[in-house]
């Protein structure tokens, strides 16, 4: 009996921490880890995990390995968190390491044909898998059409060159200031505008044919 | 506004972050030159496409596997501290061990006798006993036949300083 009190006490507390954790911003929830509270790395995964899978997958097309190099990117996280400057932004930092991982994913691909002939395969068996993403409530053909579209979209921005490509899905789909870009990817202002600038024109030059 | 001056601000301009001049100059270069505004448009639609990609939810199992594989970072990184500081301690006993070897060997099976190595010695001069001239030796004053009297001489000597005088004040016999 009081065993099941104090796990009802111990939840409750739980609950209460939680709270708190969510309630806090980036830079408490990494001092409260800090200070011992292991919670608080739950909930910065929490926080991070969709927006640094979305990042990830958009920049190496392959979702399985995208959700690898996730985890990665909150292991190192995890194990070099003392040494985060809290001067800056933790998002900054966590979108650094995950950009420093996927470009590194990418060259290695480059460097070996034959992993990135397994990728290409095996994003062909996916097109055979139903997908999450779509309403399954909406019309057979009006699926077919969304579904055609996305694919168009994510090929479009495959084919954009890789700096173009980071720095435009860091600006618009993660929606980062120039000045973040900047450090996230180790550039001068100047190039950032540049190089989205350039993202920009490219992907609509390469999507227009498709969606006029 | 000229069309290379447009494409030069057209990131601004589709971020809204232009000044509210440059933003009407814009504006009107979109209204009368329909190149820019075609470009502007293809642009827009665009980003608006890619704006609205269906966000990708992480695996039901992220967590647990995220978890698993947290754990298993901790105990390899025990696992590599205990081995690094085995290691250490193996080299530091190798090293340790090979150096007394080294030195019993030579302590016991050299023929050769090793010369006595005695600490250098220190010579000191010792410490001048002194004693003040407390009374003016007349054969001083007597025994120097300079034509002047010594007499003074030797009350100066008394009064410098006692070293200096005793060790440069020498009784002179010139009847040798």
């Amino acid at each position: 009996m009081a065993d099941i009190v104090r796990k009802k006490v111990v939840s409750v507390e739980g609950a209460t921490v939680r709270e708190r954790l969510q309630a806090m911003d980036d830079s408490a929830v990494v001092t409260a880890f800090l200070g011992g509270e292991e919670r608080a790395f739950s909930e910065l995964v929490t926080r991070y995990q969709t927006r640094l899978l979305n990042f990830v997958y958009r920049t190496i097309g392959d979702r399985e390995k995208a959700e690898d190099l996730v985890q990665e990117v909150f292991i190192r996280v995890y194990r070099h968190l003392h040494r985060f400057d809290r001067s800056k932004k933790f998002s900054t930092w966590v979108y650094t390491i995950a950009s420093n991982l996927a470009k590194n994913e990418l060259r290695n691909r480059s460097r070996n044909p034959l992993v990135l002939f397994q990728t290409v395969q095996k994003n062909f068996q996916d097109e055979d898998r139903p997908l999450q993403f779509e309403d399954p409530t909406s019309r057979p053909d009006d699926m077919y059409r969304k579904r055609h579209l996305r694919e168009i979209v994510e090929e479009s921005v495959a084919k954009l060159p890789e700096h173009h490509r980071n720095v435009f899905i860091l600006r618009e789909l993660e929606g980062k200031s120039y000045e973040e870009i900047a450090e996230i990817t180790d550039c001068n202002l100047g190039t950032v505008k540049s190089r989205l600038n350039r993202a920009r024109n490219s992907f609509a030059e390469i999507i227009a044919p498709y969606v006029d | 506004m000229d069309c290379r001056e447009f494409n030069d601000q057209h990131l601004a301009f589709v971020d809204d972050t232009l000044a509210g001049i440059e933003l009407v100059r814009m504006q009107l270069h979109l209204a009368e030159c329909r190149s820019c505004a075609k470009q502007d448009a293809k642009v827009r639609r665009a980003l608006l496409l890619f704006r609205n990609l269906p966000s990708i939810e992480p695996s039901a199992d992220f967590s647990e596997r995220l978890e698993a594989r947290l754990k298993a970072s901790e105990n390899d990184n025990l696992f590599l501290t205990t081995q690094r500081n085995l290691r250490r301690s193996a080299i530091a006993a190798t090293v340790a061990s090979a150096m007394m070897l080294g030195y019993i060997g030579t302590t016991l099976y050299s023929d050769t006798p090793r010369d006595l190595v005695m600490p250098p010695v220190v010579a000191t001069l010792p410490e001048p006993d002194f004693a003040p001239i407390t009374v003016s030796a007349p054969a001083i004053v007597t025994s120097v036949s300079a034509g002047l009297t010594l007499w003074p001489a030797a009350v100066f000597a008394e009064q410098v300083p006692i070293r200096f005088a005793n060790s440069s004040l020498e009784l002179a016999n010139y009847t040798r």
